[in-house]
């Protein structure tokens, strides 16, 4: 199942986001969380350690490609597949989560 | 992201940005379920009911609104009504809780800092509303089965 939440900012979206993982991942689901917001702090709303935050990266420029819109708008696509890119750049989050900080990044569909 | 939301076991969970252009440049397109969080308030609601039909375009048909930061008898009035009023299903009423704040202030998440927070208690309640009723790629799970807050 794939949850996207969204919401103006200060809304409590990533709380809820970050809450809806846990619970998930507690029940013992496998959870992927993406964090897709251009101001990322999903990572601590997971709980995860701010000595660990500051070792995260974002998903790498290598694994990212400009793409141009039919609307001519350009947009970023993933050159991998998510399962690819949680394995290689995700962060082992709290109960099992991984997490993939992926700002502005988007993927084309092709899983 | 086919082959993660192909099994219905794992989930997926995306922080999408605040704004509502990730809606018109497809990120949120192959997601089962989209929650629009929403606060108790015309205008924040107002927002959320015009997400509704962006997300429709999209072929999102599972769309929900969350009311975060739900404070009091008047909230719950005003919410109910609006519902009633439009085409928006709310599935979860969050309450405001301090301690959201005071874990974000010292760097811990809610859950590490209060697992009895009812933001928690409640978000328990909507993952298992998710679970019952978001059919994942074309299950056959029908689709609002109930519409608890309604």
């Amino acid at each position: 199942m794939k949850i996207g939440i969204s919401g103006k900012g200060g809304s409590g979206k990533t709380t809820i986001s970050a809450t809806l993982a846990r619970v998930f991942a507690r029940q013992g689901l496998p959870v992927l969380a993406i964090d897709g917001d251009p101001n990322p702090n999903l990572g601590m709303a997971l709980g995860l350690e701010p000595a660990t935050l500051e070792n995260t990266h974002s998903i790498p420029r290598s694994i990212v490609e400009r793409i141009e819109d039919a609307d001519g708008k350009m947009r970023m696509v993933l050159k991998d597949s998510v399962e690819n890119i949680a394995a290689l750049h995700g962060i082992a989050a709290p109960d099992g989560i991984r997490l993939i900080v992926g700002t502005k990044v988007e993927n084309p569909g092709a899983g | 992201m086919g082959e993660i939301v192909s099994e219905a076991d794992s989930v997926t969970i995306m922080d999408m940005e605040a704004s509502l252009e990730h809606l018109s440049r497809g990120t949120v397109r192959h997601v089962d379920a989209l929650l629009i969080v929403t606060e108790p308030y015309y205008r924040s609601l107002e927002t959320a009911r015009r997400t509704v039909p962006l997300a429709r375009g999209l072929g999102i048909s599972n769309i929900y609104a969350v009311v975060n930061k739900f404070r009091s008898d008047e909230d719950a009035k005003l919410v109910t009504e609006f519902c009633r009023n439009n085409d928006l299903d709310i599935v979860a009423r969050i309450p405001f809780d301090d301690d959201v704040t005071k874990a974000d202030l010292i760097g811990k998440s809610l859950y590490d800092f209060n697992k009895a927070s009812p933001v928690v208690k409640e978000v328990e309640h909507l993952a298992v509303y998710l679970r019952e009723n978001v059919p994942v790629n074309g299950s056959s799970a029908s689709k609002h089965l109930s519409k608890p807050n309604c």
